[in-house]
């Protein structure tokens, strides 16, 4: 059905005489099951056709779309684009929507267990990780967990080029873990996102969610001062995605929002740090033949022994600069303008495993989340984020739990030192990020 | 278009197919938005989203299902589709919801201009001023200026018989500065919304909206970041806002505490908060976003969460009610027909009390005073207290005088330490909303508002480099 209305939508726009039309429609098919303390809670099911449709008169560009219902729904979405395209004032740096649509070849993005949307089997999945927790601890116990599939068939096309389709699946377990003992009490939270089940294994991450909420009871906080600090990889992603992601997105670079502008070629990170974007890893969320406007995706060093090697684009911000997309167009929802944005994130691994960072820190603290990382500003480069679960380490030893303690510092500075380490180990986080864990020699904490 | 008569025979429909209780919501939402970026037109969108999400209850288990088509067949599936998820959901625990009154009503936000319905020409045209406007200050190196203009139509039926109708319209400009001082660049935005029509777009003055804004990115990044440590902190009304919602909001609302995930949790009637501090959460307030009624349709209440620092009750939907042996306070809210309801809060802020402002500022020999204008937000951790917010451009208090500015200011604190704090509260009310944004949880997006007074804190942690 969905290429149907991309079809649709680009021979209407033809008929129309737009310069350039393109159609891209998105359905997804889910199911979601929520469990708390009370047992499985709710179970819901649905449906949903989005469509985007990016119409250009000369240089006059506009997005249109929404919910559709039907096929012929289509229709209204591409004439009001023409109209609202008419009444613009010309984009001077508009150039082209991409001439070619193709696809990459790629791997492990769909799981027919998901595609069939098995509830018994998912239930299943909940009703064990709702009595997991107080089964390995009796101090700690589930208090919710999350299971969210989805089937998702993507379809693009334009006045250029015949439409793409693919399909691909998504599983996202998440999982909430209290601890409570002598009147204090601790959180902990795990998240299984990817395409398959392959690397999904219950027990380990209830296991792991359980060890941290229960060593981290009686937290407190640590003097203001500075530390050595251990981020595990869940954390390195929070810190990279609201940080480094922007600052190497070709629209923040164009328009001055980067402090990364003007320094490809030049060392801006410690040269033990190599960051890679791969649309095509296999078994990530971020893994697609094609991006949000049918261009390949690509594998490409964005950070390669700390030395700045480029930008991502998507095709309006390659075109400025005479260059092709590196296939990083994408939509927070259908109907949005592309913009450049990471595919999967990977930041290759080091020596040692994270126990063995842990081992050689004289005085700080390993990171095992922290909430508010988010807000941390890419503009300025200033990073903030503040430790929920963490354990103080002295001469290699964990001594006390730690939270409520702000990490702050510019990323620049903070990842710049030559004795900054990552871990072999690698983990894949949050469905788009691979990545170990890091070692910072110095970062200020404000605390008590 | 949605109507209550299509509504009508959905409920008529699944209570047929064997539903005992159902719940029908139609929603219709349009989202126009306009951006300018340094000086080019980047996107003119409208997004438009129908649905329908129906909850069928069948012997304790409830089941909830939507679809984007409301063709006939589509609308069977779903029907059929809620009353077998119910079915599944009864076999492995039951749930009963609270009472709720049968209510019929329609609330419709009153505009003159519909925005949705002004020449694209007239809104580009004011868009692009605004942001050239500000391309042309000095050491302004990039600006993005947004519009917002949204309709939102809800219907939620039930099969207790009512039917309510829900119509908001909202406007709003936002805009964000970049401005670079030496190797620094440094980044403010603010944003204004009315709930009404594009009249008040009309009437506001939105160059010097922005050229307030840009100033202040000039200033900033001049700034230095505070030393790190623990301070004195007077709070703006915005800050207030933010740390109400996020630090204390989450942790009051009922699915949360019945999960025993919140920090609340069995605290009703205990102080937790400083006894100059009464909570409150409205579905109606002047400058907030309107929820009369939630998305089981029970009115919204005035809630009051914090009466002069006892702990009074929680926010809940009809179910968390039951568990909590509470009233239902129409707490129940989703983002869109996509998504069956979670507890969530609507107008959130703390009353005045009788301290004028500039009281507050008397006796700090050295603080700070956080201020909301190019905040970034904030978040919690609702099971432990823990939480933080990214702050605008604040001031350090020397000797109760307001000195330098200081950029980069994040704060962070345990909710119940941070409240009970609290030993001086202004009577400043204010309280405001955004078409920008909103609250996040379990993946769903709500328009909010909040505020408060200024408020006076003897101890805030505040991150710096």
């Amino acid at each position: 059905m969905i290429e149907n209305i991309v079809e649709r939508g680009v021979r209407l726009g033809e008929k129309l005489g737009v310069s350039e039309i393109e159609v891209y429609a998105i359905k997804r098919t889910g199911i979601n099951i929520v469990g708390t303390v009370r047992g499985i809670e709710r179970i819901s099911a649905g449906e949903r056709i989005d469509v985007g449709v990016r119409v250009v008169i000369g240089k006059k560009a506009t997005v249109q779309g929404g919910l559709i219902s039907r096929v012929e729904d289509v229709d209204a979405v591409v004439e009001t684009a023409v109209k609202i395209a008419n009444t613009l004032p010309e984009d001077p740096q508009w150039i082209s929507l991409p001439r070619t649509l193709r696809m990459s070849q790629v791997e492990e993005i769909v799981d027919p267990r998901i595609r069939e949307s098995d509830i018994g089997y998912f239930i299943d999945i909940a009703r064990f990780l709702l009595g997991r927790a107080s089964e390995i601890d009796k101090r700690a116990f589930t208090s919710s967990v999350n299971i969210h599939t989805a089937t998702i068939e993507r379809a693009i096309g334009n006045n250029y080029s015949e439409a793409l389709r693919e399909e691909s699946t998504e599983l996202v377990v998440s999982v909430s873990v209290k601890a409570t003992e002598a009147g204090e009490e601790s959180g902990y939270y795990d998240v299984y996102l990817a395409p398959t089940l392959a690397r999904f294994k219950p027990e380990e991450m209830i296991s792991k969610a359980t060890e941290i909420a229960v060593k981290t009871l009686g937290s407190k906080r640590v003097d203001t001062g500075v530390y050595e600090l251990v981020l595990i990889p869940r954390v390195l992603a929070g810190v990279l995605q609201p940080l480094i992601v922007p600052a190497v997105c070709a629209d923040s670079v164009q328009k001055g929002r980067s402090p990364l502008k003007n320094k490809v070629g030049s060392q801006v990170v410690s040269e033990n740090l190599t960051i890679i974007d791969d649309g095509t890893h296999p078994g990530l969320v971020g893994t697609r033949g094609f991006d949000d406007e049918g261009v390949p995706t690509t594998r490409k060093y964005v950070i390669d022994r700390g030395v700045l090697k480029g930008f991502l684009y998507d095709t309006y911000t390659a075109l400025i600069e005479g260059r092709n997309s590196t296939g990083n167009a994408f939509r927070s929802v259908p109907y949005s303008t592309p913009v450049p944005w990471i595919s999967n994130l990977i930041v290759e691994g080091g020596h040692g495993s994270l126990s063995d960072l842990v081992k050689d820190v004289r005085r700080g603290v390993v990171v095992y989340s922290t909430i508010g990382e988010w807000l941390s500003n890419p503009v300025s480069g200033l990073l903030n984020a503040t430790i929920t679960n963490g354990m103080y380490v002295e001469n290699g030893e964990e001594k006390f739990p730690v939270k409520g303690v702000v990490i702050s510092g510019n990323i620049y500075d903070v990842l710049k030192p030559v004795d900054i380490r990552v871990s072999s180990e690698r983990e894949s986080c949050f469905g788009r990020f691979v990545l170990p864990a890091l070692y910072l020699p110095k970062i200020t904490l404000a605390g008590k | 278009m949605i109507n209550v008569e299509t509504a009508r025979q959905v409920l008529e429909e699944v209570l047929k197919k064997g539903a005992e209780q159902a719940v029908v919501r139609l929603q219709e939402r349009v989202y126009e938005a306009i951006v300018y970026d340094t000086g080019v037109l980047r996107s003119y969108t409208v997004g438009k989203v129908v649905g329908l999400g129906i909850r069928a209850m069948i012997r304790g288990g409830t089941g909830y299902a939507y679809t984007s088509s409301l063709d006939r067949d589509s609308v069977s599936r779903a029907t059929g589709k809620a009353i077998s998820l119910a079915r599944v959901a009864g076999e492995l625990g039951k749930k009963s919801f609270a009472p709720a009154p049968s209510i019929r009503d329609r609330f419709r936000v009153e505009f003159r201009v519909d925005p949705h319905a002004v020449d694209p020409k007239l809104k580009v045209d004011l868009v692009k001023e605004v942001n050239t406007n500000s391309m042309k200050r000095e050491n302004i190196v990039s600006a993005v200026t947004r519009l917002g203009l949204e309709r939102d139509r809800r219907v939620v039926l039930t099969s207790e018989g009512t039917e309510v109708e829900v119509d908001v319209v909202g406007v709003g400009l936002a805009h964000m500065a970049v401005a670079r001082y030496g190797a620094v660049i440094e980044r403010v935005s603010d944003r204004e919304t009315y709930i009404g029509g594009y009249e008040h777009i009309e009437k506001r003055d939105w160059n010097a909206f922005a050229k307030e804004i840009d100033e202040l990115a000039v200033r900033a990044s001049q700034a230095k970041t505070p030393p790190p440590g623990t301070y004195v902190a007077v709070v703006d009304n915005e800050v207030v806002g933010l740390l109400l919602h996020e630090a204390f909001g989450h942790a009051s609302e009922g699915d949360g505490v019945v999960a025993g995930a919140s920090i609340l949790k069995g605290r009703v009637g205990e102080k937790v908060a400083s006894e100059f501090i009464t909570i409150v959460d409205a579905g109606v307030i002047e400058g907030g976003y309107p929820v009369p009624y939630d998305d089981e349709g029970v009115p919204k209440k005035r809630t009051v969460v914090v009466d002069r620092g006892v702990l009074k009750g929680y926010l809940t939907s009809r179910d968390t009610a039951q568990e909590l042996n509470l009233e239902p306070t129409g707490n129940a809210r989703a983002q869109d027909v996509s998504f069956d309801t979670l507890v969530r809060q609507t107008n959130y802020y703390a009353e005045p009390r009788d301290w004028k402002v500039d009281e507050l500022f008397e006796g700090i020999t050295y603080g700070i005073y956080l201020r909301g204008r190019g905040a970034m937000g904030g978040q919690v951790d609702p099971s432990v207290g823990t939480y933080t917010f990214s702050i605008g451009p604040s001031y350090i208090i020397r000797n109760g005088e307001i000195s330098e500015l200081v950029r980069g200011v994040v704060v962070s604190g345990n909710i119940l330490e941070t409240l009970k704090e609290v030993d001086a509260v202004a009577n400043d009310l204010r309280i405001t909303t955004s078409v920008f944004g909103g609250c996040g949880k379990g993946g769903q997006m709500v328009r909010v508002g909040d505020g408060g007074p200024h408020i006076r804190t003897r101890k805030i942690v505040v991150g710096g480099d």
